[in-house]
């Protein structure tokens, strides 16, 4: 009578092991959406976003967590008229025209350099490591009571002449290092 | 005929792997993270999204081998619940039942009695069992529901994590962070047999670091009957107040401190008199982060409870609580370490023959643990050996180890295996308690010499975190107890005094399964059975006068099935469906319950709830005390409005 027992067991568990959305793609897939929101809740300066038809660009360095999941969001989609182009970048050089750049690197000196790079551009980095903040970004993502969270680090968003949202600055802890 | 009991088990696992594979091909399409979905998702919502999909295990818990129900705030809000004791019946692996308008018997793998004492109860925490008989007073326990984040309850042995009395189970209530709890909240309620419910909560940022929230919440509550069918009279109230404050003192170091006071009015007796159940707390934590690896938690707290029974009984309880936990992390070992110490000045005012003696006790607890999760295989197997030296006023040092071991044979998907012993403390009830016929005349005196009770826990599980939208618990045990509480007969003729013994042995064994999952992106249906059966049996010596069977009536099966649907028109439909089996001693008849809410989002913040409860049934018993008389739970119906600004 044991072996059917475990047949069937086998089974179960031959079949779990195959058809997984792990927690990791849907973690990735909700900060995609979280980028695409972001869109809406920041005002970049004028020189950054000259006329209607320029492209609002949300950028990806480093290895792109997103798969496709980030184009498919954006397709078709427009802010205030300009519309949403992915582009992924491998080094910070690359990186011209940028509105909202996930950053995801975890060095922390790394970060400082592609920070020094993107001075004065009118960037939002986004990153999720736990130095993020620290080392010079302005938005982290963070998991608390198993949902995502932000921190935005508003003296750094302020001095590049980005002005988030109050509602986006409500959800999120604010945070303002000095450095 | 051996084969043939295996047989529901085989129909069991073959339903399983059929409801499995239709589902993962169901789930291709309507995956609930589809492009559409989440792109059309306010910040709000996007933000209340769980990361771990349906199953809902918060970060540190989702591997442990230890058998865990979450009830989420999502639950607690969808099932139009009102109170903690009722949000607790969605947790399928608790027996539950209600004993009059304030009374309930609240219980974790059997046991269950008005005065149960094997299971421990934790709010942010705090542990809020009282020391006069181990139980918890479940009229002295309120909140705001929309202010807890989750409850976690785990069934099985906790005592090297919690200390004593974590012997059958653990609940652990966490309230929100008040960095997510910001704006004005406030919700009325009035119904067939609630005469009104109010809260208010209003939550706010003092700087960038620092967030609150301060509350003030009330309720009168109805009547429940009398087997005879007219009103017993033992309607209650009670008013509540209290603040929470969350500080981000750095980037490593997180501070919080709360506080709640409360005045309540239970009158379980109906009598002349109602019950005084009042007192504050005050709990301050401080958690630092050396690194991602390493770290620890201080925490303090003072609790003061008084509780006045109206016939010149009172109990004043105030405890002073400091806890410590380290965690480090090296190599392949994951180490928590840590202390307690608690201190416990337990008052009673006796009774000329009703009395615990000496009326002042001053009860000291310390304890230190030591865990260490071992991963043997990277990502696939974990072995945890941890042990809790706990030192009691009572009983001296008690040793409370366990081993667990999982396996994690794909990703998602543990399979686990544990062995524990837990201890049961005397409490007051047990050692000082005397009940007199004239003042030189006992019936029942107390036992000096009484023991813990002893639990040697044999658990094996299974867990699915996030299969497609399905995510499954299945756990099985079997628990050998020994030195069980018995009664005692004195010496003949009368047999008097009695005194409590330990003379109660035997054996439990029960199956907790329970499912999650999001058939369609508008509807969640969670469900959960448990099986239970007891073999307890007095022990040679003992002339227990309860032949063994006192300290616990509980249903052999029980069935709770959950369903929210997500309707168009911002109309929402929440049900709640629980068979509860038989009571055998006393006997309390099986019964199913009903609940249902429709909610309304009438307006961006305001929501209107239409809830009936125990619908089925014009009135049910569930559980019968000794004490006061039998009472039936009415079918009821309510409404609510809630606003959030």
């Amino acid at each position: 009578m044991i072996h059917p027992d475990i047949k069937i067991l086998l089974l179960v568990l031959g079949l779990f092991s195959s058809g997984f959305q792990t927690n990791a793609d849907r973690e990735a897939k909700i900060k995609a959406a979280f980028l695409f929101n972001f869109t809406q809740f920041v005002q970049w300066p004028e020189d950054a976003l000259s006329n209607q038809q320029e492209p609002l660009v949300i950028g990806v360095l480093g290895e792109n967590p997103f798969g496709d999941y980030l184009k498919d969001i954006v397709a078709g989609e427009k802010v205030n008229g300009h519309p949403l182009v992915i582009n992924y970048y491998r080094n910070a050089p690359e990186i011209n025209t940028c509105h909202i750049l996930f950053i995801n690197l975890h060095e922390s000196g790394e970060l400082r350099e592609v920070f020094a790079h993107l001075k004065s551009k009118g960037i939002l980095t986004v990153g999720d490591g736990d130095n993020f903040i620290k080392a010079g970004g302005m938005v982290r993502f963070f998991k608390r009571d198993n949902k995502i969270r932000m921190e935005i680090n508003a003296h750094i968003t302020k001095a590049a002449g980005l002005i988030v949202s109050s509602k986006l600055l409500q959800v999120a802890d604010v945070v303002s290092n000095k450095k | 005929m051996r084969s043939y009991k295996y047989q529901p088990v085989l129909h069991l696992l073959f339903a399983l792997f059929f409801v499995l594979q239709s589902q993962s091909a169901f789930s291709q399409e309507t995956d609930t993270l589809t492009v559409h979905k989440l792109k059309s998702l306010s910040l709000k919502e996007l933000m209340n999204i769980e990361v771990t999909s349906v199953s809902k295990y918060p970060e540190k818990l989702k591997e442990v081998a230890s058998a865990i129900q979450v009830i989420s705030r999502e639950d607690i809000r969808n099932s139009g619940v009102k109170t903690l004791p009722e949000a607790l019946r969605l947790a399928s692996n608790l027996q539950v039942a209600q004993v009059n308008a304030s009374q309930w018997a609240i219980s974790s793998r059997g046991f269950n009695n008005v005065l149960a004492n094997k299971l421990l109860v934790l709010v942010d925490g705090r542990t809020v069992y009282t020391p006069l008989y181990a139980g918890v007073y479940w009229d002295a326990q309120n909140f705001i529901l929309e202010d807890i984040d989750r409850i976690e309850v785990i069934s099985g042995p906790g005592g090297t994590l919690w200390g004593a009395n974590a012997v059958n189970g653990v609940i652990n209530i966490i309230t929100r962070n008040s960095k997510d709890t910001k704006g004005l909240f406030a919700e009325a309620a009035v119904g067939s047999n609630l005469p009104g419910l109010a809260s208010l909560r209003y939550g706010g940022q003092l700087n960038s670091k620092i967030s609150y929230r301060v509350y003030g919440t009330g309720f009168k509550s109805g009547s429940t009957f009398l087997t005879s069918g007219s009103k017993a009279g033992d309607d209650w109230q009670m008013g509540q107040g209290g603040f929470r404050m969350d500080w981000i003192a750095s980037g490593r170091d997180k501070v919080s401190l709360q506080g709640n006071l409360y005045d309540g009015a239970p009158n379980p007796d109906a009598g002349d008199t109602s019950v005084t159940a009042k007192g504050e707390n005050l709990v301050a934590r401080w958690n630092h982060s050396a690194s991602d690896k390493s770290g620890f938690q201080l925490q303090a707290y003072y609790d003061h409870r008084l509780r006045d029974f109206g016939n010149g009984f009172t109990e004043d309880l105030k405890t002073y609580d400091l806890d410590w936990q380290n965690r480090n992390e090296l190599h392949m070992h994951r180490i928590t370490y840590g202390a307690n110490l608690r201190l416990m000045e337990h008052n009673v005012t006796n009774l000329q023959l009703f009395a615990f003696l000496p009326a002042h006790k001053t009860l000291y607890l310390y304890s230190a643990f030591l865990q260490d999760e071992i991963e043997l295989l990277k990502e696939r197997l974990n072995l945890t050996l941890g042990a809790k030296l706990e030192h009691n006023s009572y009983t001296g040092f008690e040793f409370q180890p366990n081993g667990r071991l999982a396996w994690m044979p794909a990703k998602n998907n543990t399979i686990w295996a544990a062995v524990s012993r837990a201890m049961r403390t005397p409490s007051r009830i047990d050692r000082d308690f005397y009940l007199l016929i004239t003042p030189d005349l006992s019936l029942i005196s107390g036992n000096d010499s009484l023991r813990s009770e002893e639990l040697v826990a044999y658990e094996l599980g299974w867990r699915s975190g996030s299969f497609k939208n399905v995510s499954i618990s299945l756990s099985a045990f079997y628990n050998v107890y020994d030195n069980i509480r018995s009664a005692e007969p004195g010496t003949p003729p009368l047999g008097i005094p009695i005194t409590f013994g330990n003379g109660v042995k035997g054996n439990t064994r029960g199956i907790e399964l329970a499912l999650n999952t999001q058939p369609a992106s508008w509807w969640y249906l969670k469900g959960g059975y448990t099986y239970l059966y007891k073999n307890l049996r007095v022990r040679e010596g003992s002339k227990d006068l309860n032949g063994g069977s006192a300290e616990s009536n509980d249903p052999q099966h029980q069935l709770v099935i959950q369903s929210n649907i997500k309707l168009p028109q911002h109309l929402e439909f929440g049900t709640v469906i629980r068979y509860i089996g038989n009571l055998p001693k006393p006997y309390v008849s099986e019964y199913v319950g009903l609940d249902a809410r429709i909610g309304w989002k009438i307006y961006r913040s305001v929501e209107l709830n239409l809830v009936a409860q125990n619908l089925l049934d014009k009135r049910h018993t569930e559980f019968i005390p000794s004490s006061p008389s039998a009472r039936e739970i009415p079918r009821s119906i309510y409404g609510k409005i809630t606003c959030y600004f």
